[in-house]
């Protein structure tokens, strides 16, 4: 046997090897991801009747009247209305606790805990948490008009307070974290150098902490673009649809009718998030400060 | 216990070319040190006697056999890693005992089998007992010193009772007293095993202190092979030269010059050194005017010229005019560096003279019979 | 003396101030627990009569029995674990395997199916939910456990992990493996995974959480009461008529405690799961 048939061997168990290994989750990617993304095309490009027994090639008309329609126009709006009443509060306050809790200091750790409680909770027990506080008829607040969930100009503010609270746990990990990689000598240099604790904050430890917040950014918009479980608990898309994001919308096209533009709008919402996140980065990179 | 024998073994990475033509003869039972700086190919050397490379051209012998096409597991050797690459998450035991689970045993002469349990338990504790662990079997690596974790490694390597040891760069992760006492042991257990050994590193101290050979290596080519000694007193070339010895070998450029008949070296400037008709270890002076490489150890320089730079006097038959740019004392003896018209010359003195001062201009004096020429041109070794 | 002293109070007071500061905080994110747990005890008619106050009112302390006798939760914490544990242990086992061959064989396009656990990574379920609940209802899967559990037996997040944590395994320790004689399975077993169960542990308490909160894909592929996740099941016992209101709080209470559990037993690992990617260093 010469060395060529040894490797030749060697690569070949290996090649079958490799298969062997990849070939679950390739399984369940290719029904679950390749053979659906296959399907979300095929029915946008056709219309089916009420009961799914028949459906006429429609082309890409279908993917124009609902991308420009009213309904997916709504729920967009909905959607990125959300995206900007939880992203930039959450991540304001995630860093403030963050801030906050990163001290030497008795009993610092129970706080600690405290902050990160949140993680705890799924979307749907922080929704029900929030029905105590928020709900129209039963909630500790809910006649506060401002987060008030009977009015259209209001509820989706309502439901933001769920995702909000909810999100605070996991934001506070990551900065918490973010914070205490930076090492103790740049804090030291900037005291020596006499910067007070608040010009450290803005020159110093925000830039450093930017990568971390950035990726909590995304992560954040990506949750708010997926926001399903709170509205379905909360309002069940109401008042008058005030509070049906895409992905309500999306869930609620299910019907062999409907599928086609439901289809439609799941690509919709993929090319929006794909675009948002894009858009994230190439924006921020400029500002962000990475490694150190 | 067998020979090691490379011939004409090359390996190339895509463009690289890590191992150019190597052929050479590892005895059995021979202590081998490849020495070379970082990125010479000494370590993909050793990768390849233990199979976890092949060789892109040139045939590998381990005993008689040619291994080129056997798996590492099959050729029986063991290779201690600079890191000692422990099982981190397994005890000392099971550490020592990795390499006889998986791998086939010839026995009393018989079938290659696999060990039983019993067998693997009585050779732990023989590789145990060798090397002091018997206290620390159930320790696991993040619980021993650097010491304790290189002599694991070893124990691991001599568990399976291997035809030649491989170590790569066994004792840099050690700090240099632990260092020095280990190069003994290690000494002691290559005699006590009797087995070939061939140990890879870049320093020179542990290459002198343990070898029965050297082989130097510099980009991939064997540069010299030899005892200690003679690398040193013979260096093939300008590279083993200036590689061997700290600190290391003078070398200034020169041509040969003749005076009444009797040859010296001109060193322009520098000065001269007056030599006869064979210099250093009975190499022949060629014809006056051929350019040559002049090589000096510190040890066979000296300050003969006095104190004030108003006593120097310009070259007159034998000297080399320097000004003393820094001194270092050690101790025991003293490096005077100096400057001869650019090219910087080190000078290894007693503590017991003089000091001299840096700023002060002198006459080093050369031992005539100690100094070695090279081509300037191919750095080769003049015969 | 005199000159140490007026440095003291100030840093005395400081200290005292972030205690007020961090206690208010405290009480803020836990206010909204604290009041859930109120009205999970409260009688409900009785709290109203009161007029919502912060504390509760005819306490039922069997109201947690009651959500498991009334609320049926018994059979909705059950399938929520074992929907979990399946989803789990599989995401572990495909993912382990795939990390392995990204990372420790060399076969021809590797690269290519790299690419193709990537492309996964950009389609959240939200995106494909229409098909896939096609394929589960034609499957006949709807309202069964291999419905609940079929898109999440692999996942190209695991894998990333995983692999990342395979390829800082440093090369010497593959290469003394290959000289022990260990053959690829022997290796995976032996070495790579011991070597990497914190990433692995840390992937396995993120993959918990992530299964036992799901929310969108049990609500559209389960139509039927009895097959409600626990998750799920909040909904309609939240939504239950003002007098059995509590039920749904005593249940959203019980539903939070696995992972509260896992919060305060497995810190670390969740620590290290959930900031992967996010902080370098």
């Amino acid at each position: 046997m010469s060395l060529a048939d040894v490797i030749r061997r060697r690569r070949a168990r290996e090649f079958v090897l490799g298969l062997l290994f990849l070939l679950p989750s390739l399984t369940i990617f290719a029904v679950f991801f390749f053979y659906s993304v296959y399907r979300l095309v095929y029915l946008g490009l056709h219309q089916q009747n009420r009961y799914g027994t028949a459906e006429r090639y429609v082309g890409f008309s279908q993917y124009a009247d609902v991308l420009t329609g009213e309904e997916f126009r709504d729920g967009l709006r909905i959607s990125a209305t959300y995206v900007l009443y939880t992203v930039p509060i959450g991540l304001v306050l995630g860093v403030l606790l963050a801030v906050a809790a990163n001290r030497q200091l008795r009993g610092i750790k129970f706080f600690q805990t405290v902050f990160a409680s949140t993680v705890a909770t799924s979307v749907a027990v922080a929704s029900v948490v929030f029905f105590v506080l928020v709900n129209p008829q039963v909630g500790y607040f809910g006649d506060v008009r401002f987060i008030s969930l009977s009015h259209t100009d209001s509820a989706l503010r309502g439901v933001a307070l769920s995702s909000i609270w909810q999100n605070l746990g996991l934001t506070f990990i990551i900065v918490l974290a973010g914070l205490q990689a930076i090492p103790d000598e740049v804090n030291e240099a900037a005291t020596l150098d006499g910067y007070g604790p608040v010009r450290r904050f803005f020159r110093v430890t925000l830039p450093l902490i930017s990568p971390t917040l950035l990726f909590l950014a995304v992560v954040l918009v990506v949750f708010a673009f997926q926001a399903f479980a709170q509205i379905d608990i909360l309002t069940g898309g109401g008042p008058a649809g005030a509070t049906e994001t895409l992905v309500y919308k999306i869930f609620h096209h299910q019907q062999p009718l409907e599928q086609g533009t439901g289809a439609v709008m799941a690509i919709g919402l993929f090319a929006v998030t794909l675009l948002v996140t894009m858009v994230q980065f190439k924006l921020l990179e400029r500002r962000v400060h990475y490694g150190f | 216990m067998s020979s090691v024998v490379f011939e004409g073994v090359t390996k190339r990475f895509g463009e690289l070319v890590a191992v150019d033509d190597l052929t050479l003869t590892v005895d059995d039972s021979e202590f081998m040190v490849l020495l070379g700086p970082s990125g010479c190919g000494k370590t993909t050397v050793l990768r390849l006697v233990a199979g976890l490379e092949r060789s892109t051209a040139g045939t590998l012998r381990i005993g008689n056999r040619v291994v080129d096409d056997l798996e590492a597991k099959d050729r029986n050797v063991a290779m201690v890693f600079q890191s000692y690459a422990l099982y981190p998450h397994m005890t000392v035991a099971r550490n020592i005992e990795s390499p006889l689970i998986a791998r086939k045993f010839i026995v009393d002469g018989g079938a290659p089998r696999k060990l039983s349990r019993s067998e693997r338990r009585e050779r732990v504790a023989e590789a145990a007992r060798i090397l002091g662990l018997g206290d620390l079997l159930d320790r696991k690596p993040a619980a021993l010193s650097g010491g304790q974790r290189q002599r694991v490694a070893l124990a691991r390597a001599i568990v399976s009772r291997p035809t030649v040891f491989l170590m790569d760069e066994p004792l840099s992760n050690l700090d240099a007293k632990l260092r020095a006492q280990t190069r003994l042991e290690l000494v002691d257990l290559h005699r006590r095993l009797n087995t070939t050994f061939i140990y890879v590193t870049h320093d020179q101290v542990e290459a002198m202190t343990m070898a029965t050979r050297i082989a130097v290596m510099d980009a991939g080519r064997l540069q010299q092979v030899g005892a200690p000694q003679d690398l040193y007193e013979r260096p093939a070339n300008l590279f083993v030269a200036r590689f061997i010895g700290s600190p290391p070998m003078n070398v200034i450029e020169a041509t040969i010059g003749s005076a009444e008949g009797d040859p010296y070296i001109d060193a322009a400037e520098a000065g001269r050194i007056a030599v006869g008709a064979t210099v250093a270890l009975g190499q022949t002076v060629p014809a006056a005017g051929t350019r040559v490489m002049a090589g000096i150890r510190p040890e066979h320089l000296q300050i003969a010229g006095p104190g004030s730079s108003a006593e120097v006097q310009l070259p007159t038959d034998a000297g080399i005019v320097a000004t003393i740019v820094a001194v270092e004392w050690l101790g025991h003896e003293r490096h005077v560096i100096c400057d001869a018209a650019g090219t910087l010359m080190t000078v290894r003195e007693s503590s017991a003279n003089r000091a001299p001062a840096v700023g002060e201009r002198v006459v080093l004096a050369a031992d005539p019979s100690q100094v070695h020429l090279f081509d300037p041109v191919t750095g080769e070794r003049l015969p | 003396m005199r000159l140490a002293a007026p440095g003291v109070r100030p840093a005395r007071f400081k200290t005292a101030l972030w205690y007020v500061v961090l206690t208010s905080l405290s009480i803020v994110i836990l206010f909204p627990v604290y009041m859930t747990i109120v009205r999970a005890l409260s009688t409900p008619a009785a709290y109203f009569r009161e007029g919502q106050p912060l504390y509760p009112v005819g306490i039922q302390w069997d109201i947690f029995q009651r959500a498991f006798t009334e609320g049926d939760l018994g059979r909705k914490l059950l399938l929520s674990l074992l929907v979990t544990l399946i989803i789990v242990t599989s995401q572990l086992v495909t993912s382990v395997a795939a990390a392995y061959a990204f990372t420790f064989l060399d076969f021809s396009g590797r690269r290519f199916l790299f690419f193709v656990f990537i492309a996964t990574l950009m389609l959240p379920l939200e995106v494909t939910l229409i098909p896939n609940v096609d394929t589960i209802r034609s499957l006949g899967w709807l309202n069964s456990v291999q419905g609940l559990v079929a898109p999440f037996l692999a996942t190209a997040f695991g894998t990333f992990l995983i692999r990342q944590g395979f390829m800082g395994i440093p090369r010497e320790l593959r290469d003394a493996a290959q000289l022990d004689g260990f053959g690829h399975f022997a290796f995976l077993r032996r070495v790579a995974v011991p070597v990497t169960r914190p990433v692995i542990a840390s992937f396995a308490v993120i993959a918990f959480l992530a299964a036992w909160n799901q929310y969108l894909w049990p609500r559209a592929v389960v139509t039927e009461g009895r097959w409600e996740t626990i998750q799920i099941g909040l909904k309609s016992l939240a939504a239950a008529r003002v007098e059995e209101s509590n039920i749904g709080l005593a249940a959203a209470i019980i539903a939070a405690l696995p992972v509260l559990l896992l919060l305060i037993f497995l810190q670390k690992q969740l620590i290290r799961g959930l900031t992967a990617g996010a902080v370098k260093g």
